[in-house]
């Protein structure tokens, strides 16, 4: 709300912001459902908004102070309230319509504890809003992320990684011959790979035999190439691991340094990424070790499927790590920026304001499995 | 707003009214003279020449769109012949009863014919049955109702802005609080238990009463200021429907050359003015007119 109304002398908070659209980007990246509450955590050197779902799942937006033109922190301890992160985003996105400029400023608390925010710029318009807060729920799991052992398992994807897109569309064309399909079976289980130096992809039919026993009858198909291709890869992948669904294998192996997911349900299908000089698969690989782990489809999938495509145009990269016991960390960046001019020959304007980036992380638990805990 | 309307005819205008005999909805009333859409125009009617039908509004859209295309593809290929274009570019509208195929019963439409120089297209758009005497006194009494003004009219910005800022608001909260004053300022505010959103437009073109605004009131929140206009009697103030709001903004469609919001007297309800000028000048097109008026609702309601 604004000024008139009955504030604390001093709130602990309040920060102004020139991109609302970064933040409502980096939000809704982990805004998974409809309905879900949010934890803000105001400190000295940022915000930080948790989430969190069935102790199985939990995602942090940090918004570190660099990202404001202005931050004014006067709290002792950190102050933590809940909020509706529905709402929150809703709320922001209005202010983020308001004509040229977006420029707001965020107060925290109100008089009846609520956060406050509102336009500035303009002096004949203004919009504002005030948001009540509750009290947080305690984090009903503990998200400690440790190392799994002395060096690390990660690997970052990097835009120009596979457009398995286009290898599917070869894959539907190559399913669509009829003939073809009635040689091997009326319903055949699919099975694709990628294999090389480059991503090779190969087709494998496998059929099923009668009376549900598997006949293990494999024939090597086709061989199609598929040239790297500028797209958002992770993403992609995951979206595609929806078909078989239910929960898919993560694997990271050193030699050949690869990161395979696995999924095997209504079908199976085995994406692998393949680490090797030369290549623009994986920027970083960092695995000494063979390490498998699974997770439930659901919760992989809310780690890359709600991030604006805006973002995944400015493509900085995911990294994901597999910590101690099988938790899987994955980050994504998201720029906040301040809306520049376009210009031909930069990439991106924020390229040069390094420091605006809104860093977003998600944990997953591992399904429990005895056979799973083979990292050990 | 919706697809059925009442065409409503009488000897001077044509009226689409929406929503003018169940009233809990929308309103929207456009007006034409019959000089600004027909070249000429006979009507005669036993109820004092006045007829009035509901009429499917996307059905009439799309005889119109045919009509338009015809024509456009008519004087295309018309503009290579020499000696220049002898058909007259025009559609003949009429009520008839038609027998429709299998039937026995008569049905209304609304007949267009256009002529080309070997053809003619008819279409016939299916309507109601003409309303009864008394639906048609009751429709004018409506449309008398209808036309008083707000004392008070504010010119709204950027439309187009204010649309998208309405249309996320929208998902925030139903209930769109509406204050206007005198001094020129529009506030609207979505509240409810867990948030309240708002957005104040000053400095605003007045027409019909306005008053001058207090200097006192510059460092004041949006709500304050608002609250000691109604104070004041400087101001008054309704709650619509957002989604009500947001579709009066949507006759931005219309292309209107700009758009004043008032509150009728006792705040019965939020009317939204749309001025059409004459083309090439900034002088009001009296011969069309197009206003909507929102239904305020119960604030017990919400």
């Amino acid at each position: 709300m604004s000024s008139s109304a009955v504030e604390p002398e001093s709130p602990d908070l309040v920060c102004q912001l020139d991109n609302v659209q970064g933040v409502v980007d980096a939000l809704t990246s982990v805004r998974w459902k409809r309905q879900q509450d949010a934890v803000l955590e105001l400190s000295e050197h940022g915000i930080v908004l948790i989430v969190e779902e069935t102790a199985c799942l939990q995602a942090k937006v940090y918004l570190q102070r660099e990202l404001f033109v202005r931050y004014e922190y006067s709290a002792e301890g950190r102050p933590r309230f809940g909020v509706s992160l529905g709402l929150f985003v809703d709320c922001l996105n209005t202010f983020s319509v308001q004509g040229h400029s977006s420029a707001i400023e965020l107060r925290y608390p109100g008089p009846d504890m609520q956060l406050l925010l509102k336009s500035v710029e303009s002096s004949d318009s203004c919009t504002y809003a005030e948001i009540r807060t509750r009290i947080p729920d305690t984090i009903s799991w503990d998200y400690n992320f440790e190392p799994a052992g002395s060096s690390p398992l990660s690997f970052t994807v990097k835009k120009q990684l596979l457009g398995f897109r286009t290898v599917v569309s070869y894959f539907d064309k190559f399913v669509s011959d009829p003939g073809h399909l009635q040689k091997l079976s009326t319903n055949p289980r699919v099975v694709l790979r990628s294999s090389g130096f480059l991503p090779i992809f190969s087709l494998k039919f496998v059929q099923k035999g009668g009376k549900g026993k598997e006949r293990g009858f494999e024939e090597e198909e086709s061989c199609i190439r598929c040239l790297p291709l500028e797209s958002a890869a992770l993403k992609e992948a995951i979206d595609d691991l929806e078909w078989p669904g239910s929960s898919i294998h993560l694997i990271l192996q050193p030699t050949p340094p690869s990161v395979t997911f696995r999924g095997e349900g209504h079908g199976d299908l085995q994406i692998d990424f393949m680490c090797q000089a030369n290549t623009d698969l994986l920027v970083a690989f960092h695995c000494d070790r063979e390490v498998s782990h699974r997770y439930k489809y659901k919760f992989l999938r809310a780690t890359t499927s709600n991030i604006p495509s805006s973002v995944i145009r400015d493509n900085r990269g995911s990294k994901l790590t597999i910590g101690r016991g099988g938790m899987l960390k994955v980050q994504h960046l998201v720029s906040v920026a301040k809306p520049a001019i376009p210009h031909p020959h930069v990439d991106s304007a924020s390229y040069q304001q390094p420091s605006r980036i809104a860093y977003i992380e998600f944990f997953v638990k591992p399904e429990v499995d005895e056979d799973d805990a083979n990292d050990t | 707003m919706g697809k059925i309307c009442h065409l409503y005819l009488t000897r001077d205008h044509v009226y689409f009214l929406h929503n003018l005999l169940n009233g809990d909805g929308i309103q929207c009333i456009a007006q034409f003279r019959k000089e600004a859409l027909f070249d000429e125009y006979r009507l005669s009617s036993q109820n004092d020449d006045r007829i009035s039908f509901a009429i499917d509004l996307s059905l009439l859209h799309r005889a119109l769109h045919s009509i338009i295309s015809i024509y456009t593809e008519f004087s295309a290929g018309d503009s290579g012949v020499p000696g220049g274009n002898s058909a007259p570019n025009h559609i003949q509208i009429k009520l008839v009863k038609k027998l429709p195929p299998h039937s026995q019963q008569p049905m209304p439409f609304l007949t267009f014919e256009t002529k080309g120089y070997k053809s003619a297209v008819i279409q016939d758009v299916p309507i109601s049955k003409p309303l009864s005497r008394s639906d048609v006194l009751e429709l004018q009494a409506a449309l008398d109702m209808a036309q008083d003004l707000p004392q008070t009219l504010i010119q709204v910005p950027h439309m187009h802005q204010l649309q998208n800022f309405v249309e996320k608001m929208k998902n925030v909260g139903d209930v769109l609080n509406v204050s206007i004053s005198k001094y020129g300022d529009l506030h609207l505010q979505v509240s409810t238990s867990l948030i309240t959103l708002g957005a104040e437009f000053r400095k605003l073109s007045v027409i019909g009463d306005q008053a001058q605004s207090p200097t006192d009131d510059q460092n004041l929140s949006a709500q304050s200021r608002t609250r000691i206009a109604l104070q004041r009697g400087d101001a008054m103030t309704v709650q619509v429907s957002v989604k009500h709001f947001f579709k009066s903004l949507q006759c931005h469609a219309a292309k209107p050359d700009c758009a004043f919001y008032g509150i009728t007297q006792q705040g019965a309800c939020l009317t939204v003015v749309f001025q059409f000028f004459i083309p090439g000048t900034h002088q009001t097109d009296k011969a069309i007119s197009l206003h909507c008026r929102l239904p305020v609702l119960d604030p017990g309601a919400s």
